[in-house]
């Protein structure tokens, strides 16, 4: 809305106004613009004999970065996070379908029991899986006195479980946006392409899913965007097979006493996401405009 | 027209306990324009969504063209729906809407073309093939919605309420449009409407339906100056109503005075309670002492007062008070003959009258 056509506002309330945009400006710049320029500036140093990150400039981080070394690391990262998307698809889109067209007054106690497994912490939620997937654990001691198997199966320290996990995870990041978009979809559009001539399956490809592509983006970007730096399934779930980008930066950090090639990962992943955000925005304010 | 296109034979729908659709039976001749008219809860969109196969009766057959459809499919019935609320693709352009079921039927790339190039100038629509349906206004979004309908040629059209989001103007204008699209194209219409003015307009026949049933069927005309049913008289148009009392020789008794109707038909015995309807705009309302000016001769005459005065432009809709107690609309329409300076004022007394033929009598 354009303030200025508002006869009831004065310039000097306007002004007023105006300043409430510095509690939270400063804020962010203490919290957040600092930080993340330190982080920068720090990519671009070295170590020195003690291990502490100095500043400096050179570009040896980022070429380390894209070292052999680390590429399969780099590739094994997103191929989690593609799969995880995938099948946060395939699990979220019939769980979000079924609560917007058939929930009728359940539908907000549904959406709030899909939500509530979310109040507990991400790190606590992996350590149940930690549970459930152990070679002692609740799956295998089951399978073993069904005497469904005779031994133990290895779960835990698979990319199974480490996918398994990141879905569980931040499956919830796909529900709510496909929930709100097959939800807000006209019902007599699914009828009008039945009507039409088009198969139950047809109709499914032609029209629901164009009529919901919005929800599916997002959904697929939320789900994508923290799942490729994650590191708490890999470090939890995994083993040195399924080690992610997020374990690395984290042990540069922690273990490893490198801030600065920590820096320079932090920088050229964020770097990769930025490209998958700008696009999904784009698209989004494409879809936003053909709505209005 | 010829041949039964539809035929609805004793269908019920009901959902849990409540009885939608209460034991209908219809037939819809081929090439008519049939409406389905009644409040809203009455049942005709449940009607309409199981001659589309989007509900199952809950018992009763449905006939198209003779071939029982009541467990076919909606996407192998060869009908199709234009929807109240358009429900038009919004990820296709005008084109792909409307070539829609075509390419659902398979049909050869040449003859969709054509096809939808046809559809589109039937509907003139022809110079927005390429626009998103959210760039069109309602009037050219409900005709990409019947042409998308028509192009099909189905044997069938259905359509729900298909003008009640358009503004009055543009209703009245696409009344006329549908009207004569019909009459180009030939397919069997059945359309579901509230407006009354809707459905006398538009129709062959309607089917005035209230509670899940139909109440009665008939012409336009029938409906509207032989109902049978008070619900009819009151929902098709405004109607008044007088109580009376049925004497010998044709004639009732409406209070002090006695009134011969023409059509009183049998089965009346005497001193039976009878209504009997008259429209506001069959009755003639004339100043007392003047000479008579609108009333005619062999009319019925009572005397009133005029409780309230409504002025609509093209005329005065007056409540008057009879002197028998009873109450009457009149709906005086302004003519060539009325003085520019005539006025009804409130609390004038009045002589109100109309002719015999004019009176309905309901059970």
């Amino acid at each position: 809305m354009d303030h200025s056509l508002d006869p009831g506002e004065s310039l000097t309330s306007k002004r007023f106004w105006d300043w409430f945009i510095f509690p939270g400006g400063i804020w962010i710049a203490l919290l957040f613009a600092i930080p993340l320029f330190l982080v920068l500036a720090l990519s671009f140093g070295h170590v020195d004999d003690f291990g502490r990150g100095v500043y400096g400039f050179s570009l040896d981080n980022y070429r380390d970065v894209f070292d052999a070394t680390y590429i399969p690391v780099l590739v094994r990262s997103v191929a989690y996070a593609l799969a995880t998307v995938i099948l946060c698809l395939l699990i979220g889109y019939p769980v979000a379908y079924f609560i917007a067209r058939y929930g009728g007054r359940y539908r907000y106690a549904l959406v709030a029991a899909l939500v509530i497994p979310f109040f507990v912490n991400y790190l606590v939620r992996t350590y149940a899986w930690v549970a459930l997937l152990a070679d002692q654990g609740l799956v295998n001691n089951l399978l073993v006195d069904w005497g469904l198997t005779e031994a133990p199966i290895q779960m835990i320290n698979t990319p199974f479980a480490v996918v398994g996990g990141l879905v569980y995870g931040y499956i919830i990041f796909m529900i709510l946006p496909l929930y709100a978009s097959i939800e807000r979809m006209d019902p007599s559009v699914v009828e009008a392409g039945k009507d039409l001539y088009g198969s139950p399956f047809q109709t499914f490809i032609h029209v629901t899913l164009p009529a919901t592509q919005a929800g599916i983006l997002a959904g697929c970007v939320l789900v994508f965007l923290p799942t490729v730096g994650d590191f708490v399934s890999a470090q939890l779930l995994g083993g040195p097979d399924t080690y992610m980008v997020g374990n690395l930066i984290q042990d540069q950090f922690f273990a490893a006493s490198n801030w600065p090639f920590g820096s320079a990962l932090t920088v050229v992943m964020m770097l990769f996401l930025a490209v998958w955000m700008v696009f999904y925005l784009r698209r989004a304010s494409k879809g936003e405009a053909e709505v209005l | 027209m010829s041949g039964e296109a539809i035929g609805i034979q004793g269908i019920t729908k009901k959902f849990g306990d409540f009885v939608a659709v209460d034991d209908i039976s219809l037939s819809i001749a081929q090439g008519e324009f049939f409406s389905l008219l009644g409040p809203s809860g009455c049942g005709k969109t449940t009607t309409l969504r199981m001659l589309a196969g989007f509900e199952a009766p809950t018992s009763g057959r449905i006939l198209l063209e003779g071939d029982p459809v009541e467990k076919v499919p909606p996407h192998q019935r060869n009908v199709n729906m234009v929807f109240q609320s358009y429900a038009l693709f919004e990820h296709l352009d005008v084109e792909g809407n409307v070539a829609f079921g075509l390419k659902r039927k398979k049909v050869p790339k040449d003859e969709i073309r054509t096809r939808v190039a046809e559809a589109l100038e039937l509907v003139a629509l022809s110079s927005r093939s390429g626009s998103r349906p959210n760039e069109l206004s309602g009037g050219q979004r409900q005709r990409v919605a019947l042409a998308r309908a028509l192009v099909n040629q189905p044997r069938v059209l259905l359509l729900d309420e298909p003008l009640g989001a358009l503004d009055l103007k543009l209703r009245r204008q696409m009344q006329i449009e549908l009207k004569a699209i019909q009459r180009e194209v030939g397919i069997t219409f059945v359309y579901v409407t509230h407006d009354q003015e809707e459905a006398l307009s538009m129709s062959d026949r309607i089917a005035v339906m209230s509670d899940g049933k139909v109440a009665q069927c008939g012409p336009p005309e029938e409906v509207y100056e032989h109902p049978k049913e008070e619900f009819v008289a009151g929902f098709i148009g405004i109607s008044n109503l007088l109580e009376g009392k049925v004497e010998s020789g044709g004639r009732v008794r409406i209070g002090e005075d006695c009134l011969e109707v023409p059509d009183l038909g049998d089965g009346h015995t005497e001193g039976e309670s009878v209504r009997i309807a008259v429209r506001p705009e069959k009755v003639a309302v004339d100043e007392i002492g003047s000479a008579a000016y609108r009333i005619e001769p062999d009319m019925f005459t009572v005397e009133g007062e005029i409780e309230s005065k409504v002025y609509l432009g093209v005329g005065n809709q007056l409540t008057l008070k009879l002197g028998n107690g009873g109450r009457l609309v009149a709906l005086e329409q302004a003519t060539y003959r009325m003085r520019a300076d005539e006025q009804w004022e409130v609390g004038q007394k009045v002589k109100v009258g109309w002719h015999p033929e004019h009176c309905m009598v309901l059970g």
